[in-house]
């Protein structure tokens, strides 16, 4: 009996293994090769299920369409395939490891979890493959923890808290109060918004400071302790969910009319659809892109194609995708090559021309350089959206480069 | 600090306080008679938010759509109730705690991926009706009317389960069951229909306070998990079981929580483990008797 266990064992482990040898060669069939330029292959990992899957989404499509005008420009090919991570990080890497053992990709894409693209960026320093970060906002993915091997097409944390310094920097508000999701993000945004506004305009002073839990669904106790501290003005750190709640709160508290209130993103169309009726008008803030500001042809055009393709405007995270494919695109073209390297090094101060202007990918730390917008909620025309628009250019709201290899060195 | 801002978030603490309590009561009432841990709580709160949106829009985010959606969907999530109850939970009753967890925690994950499936990731809002738009005075400081509402829904909602709960015969046959399930059994009662009752009841309760917050909030996928920690922190400090356990340590949580925000802002995040914390070493059983 035990003997014939055994062989059945050893049957059951051999059929396994067969099984396992035909699906792998099955997956790692090799990619048609073009004689004069092989494809270069694109791993993409993101958050396609969960809260966090519309981001994935967005920039998805927005490669898919980089990629799609680049081939019929008679550009380069690129080639894609994409991973679920789920929104956590370990899947990440490990994605990053199955995409480039078994997919044999030549570039990793991704990922809207922070700590996700921190995971990745480190594989892919481990491992020299090249990454594009079009989803994590962390300060540290090009700052204190960037490399070689890392690139950033979506401004991080540290630009929108310069941005938001700089917008402050020009008002005569002097008292402040900082809010936010006591999370990274929320704390990243605030803490380099805080230092440069304190560089700009070292006259200003923390009235104090409220953190809440993600998630948070009742505001009104933390507003009407804010607000019985009259300071000058409420700089808030949030997104997502919060971000939609927290609006709510202050329109039904009525908080702007007594507290100037700033917040990135405030004016999105993210956060002012699902307001509807009940956004809190003059809210300021910043934004990286909008579908019709700037109002330019390059812009025009690129929502058309976009709305062409999906059927739908393109939101912030749609350009970031766009732009790591037309990066990569015309730095292929650039190199002459399809060897990763000399991928990298053009695409180190890759200037290219995008939907908001002129976008670099800067030379020492790899950040991508584009303006932002600032403004306030007002009603126009009967609905909700951002007015008095300006624009702060890239030189502004870029963090300097020696802050950043500083950082680095530590 | 000013008298009136004191008393204003002594307000918004309580209005935060009728929420938990409508949502603990459930809980506690559904831990009592069925002795279960019900991780799938949150989940009806969170259905009562969602469906309470799909009837508002409905009726184009009107006045009438709001009324309706507060009544109507904590109904419909009492149908689900009835539905898990009769479908799933009535066949563990008399098995092991860890299963019945897994069970109600698979409910989570399921529903989770429902909601998403039905309504989408992107965030969804309702509106607050015009009537209770805008602030009330208070000596200067301000509060909002739908926090208003709040303390007036919350103790309607307690007095009909205290009138529930004493003056009628089901209500009489929970707390016997609660107390003693054997004897209620050797007297011939049908404990499983009291259990499927309560059960209904539990998911109503739930389903009405996720439709109370669905006005003031983002309406999104998390918002149950974030529910069920405060729910089931009130329980254990209102002493398992106990409705008036959860009334009690809701006005606790709730007023405790307005106050830590107003004092100490910058560690808000764990006031309400602070006030378990120290509620649970001067009162380990909880501040009433539990029904365990």
């Amino acid at each position: 009996m035990v003997g014939k266990k055994k062989s059945l064992n050893i049957i059951r482990l051999g059929s396994t293994l067969l099984i396992t040898a035909l699906l792998a060669s099955g997956c790692a069939k090799t990619p048609a090769v073009d004689p004069a330029q092989k494809a270069i292959k694109v791993g993409i990992i993101d958050t396609y299920t969960g809260g966090a899957a519309v981001y994935a989404k967005d920039s998805l499509d927005g490669f898919k369409l980089a990629v799609k005008e680049s081939a019929a420009k008679g550009g380069p090919t690129i080639e894609f395939v994409t991973r679920d991570d789920e929104f956590k990080p370990d899947k990440s890497t490990s994605w990053s490891k199955e995409l480039v053992m078994n997919e044999k990709v030549d570039f990793l894409a991704g990922t809207t979890n922070s700590a996700g693209s921190l995971a990745v960026s480190q594989y892919a320093k481990e491992n020299k493959v090249p990454f594009i970060d079009w989803g994590g906002m962390s300060d540290k993915v090009t700052g204190s923890a960037g490399h070689r091997y890392v690139f950033s097409t979506i401004p991080n944390t540290a630009v929108i808290g310069k941005a938001g310094a700089v917008q402050l920097s020009k008002t005569t508000f002097k008292k402040v109060w900082v809010a936010g999701s006591d999370y990274e993000y929320g704390h990243s945004v605030i803490n380099n918004l805080w230092t440069n506004l304190k560089t700009i305009k070292p006259d200003v002073e923390k009235a104090g400071e409220t953190w809440w839990r993600v998630g948070e669904t009742d505001f009104t106790p933390y507003i009407n302790a804010i607000r019985s501290a009259k300071p000058d003005v409420l700089v808030v750190g949030t997104g997502g969910a919060d971000m939609v709640a927290f609006m709510k709160a202050v329109k039904a508290t009525g908080l702007a009319q007594e507290i100037p209130v700033w917040a990135h993103t405030s004016y999105d169309p993210a956060t002012l659809r699902p307001l509807g009726d009940q956004a809190p008008e003059g809210v300021m803030g910043t934004n990286p892109y909008l579908s019709n500001y700037p109002d330019t042809a390059e812009n025009k055009a690129f929502v058309e194609a976009f709305k062409k393709e999906y059927n739908r405007e393109p939101a912030a995270f749609a350009l970031y995708g766009y732009m790591g494919g037309e990066f990569l695109s015309q730095a292929i073209k650039k190199a002459g090559s399809t060897d990763k390297e000399k991928i990298i090094d053009a695409m180190e101060g890759l200037t290219i021309d995008t939907p908001v202007g002129k976008a670099t990918l800067r030379k020492e730390d790899h950040q991508v350089a584009i303006p932002m917008s600032y403004g306030v909620i007002a009603k126009v025309n009967g609905i909700f959206a951002a007015k008095d628009l300006h624009t702060l250019s890239p030189e502004e709201i870029m963090p300097s480069v020696d802050a950043i290899l500083k950082s680095r060195s530590k | 600090m000013h008298f009136a801002t004191l008393a204003s978030q002594l307000f918004i603490g309580l209005s935060r306080g009728m929420i938990f309590f409508i949502v603990s009561a459930g809980l506690t009432l559904i831990f009592g008679v069925l002795r279960i841990t019900n991780f799938a709580h949150g989940v009806l709160y969170m259905l009562g938010a969602f469906i309470a949106f799909s009837i508002s829009t409905l009726f184009g985010q009107g006045p009438y759509g709001f009324w309706l959606a507060l009544l109507v969907a904590p109904i419909a999530v009492m149908l689900i109730s009835l539905v898990i109850e009769r479908g799933l939970l009535r066949f563990i009753y008399n098995r092991d705690h860890l299963l019945q967890m897994l069970l109600t925690y698979s409910l989570v994950l399921i529903a989770g991926d429902l909601v998403k499936i039905i309504w989408g990731t992107e965030f969804k809002s309702m509106d607050i009706p015009g009537v209770l738009r805008g602030s009330f005075d208070l000596w200067g400081a301000s509060l909002p009317l739908y926090n208003v509402f709040l303390l007036i829904v919350g103790p309607v909602v307690a007095l009909g389960l205290w009138l529930f709960l004493s003056k009628t015969h089901l209500g009489k046959i929970c707390r016997a069951t609660a107390t003693d399930r054997e004897m209620v059994d050797i007297l011939g009662i049908n404990s499983t229909r009291v259990f499927a009752m309560v059960f209904a009841l539990g998911g109503w309760l739930a389903g009405l306070g996720g439709a109370l917050i669905a006005p003031t909030t983002t309406i999104s996928m998390g918002m149950d998990a974030n529910i069920i920690i405060y729910a089931f922190l009130i329980v254990v400090i209102g002493g398992l079981g106990n409705v008036w356990g959860a009334l009690i340590s809701s006005i606790i949580m709730g007023i405790g929580e307005a106050f830590g925000i107003l004092f100490i802002p910058g560690i808000a995040i764990i006031i309400p483990y602070i006030i378990a914390g120290v509620l649970l070493i001067v009162k380990p059983s909880g501040l009433l008797k539990s029904a365990w």
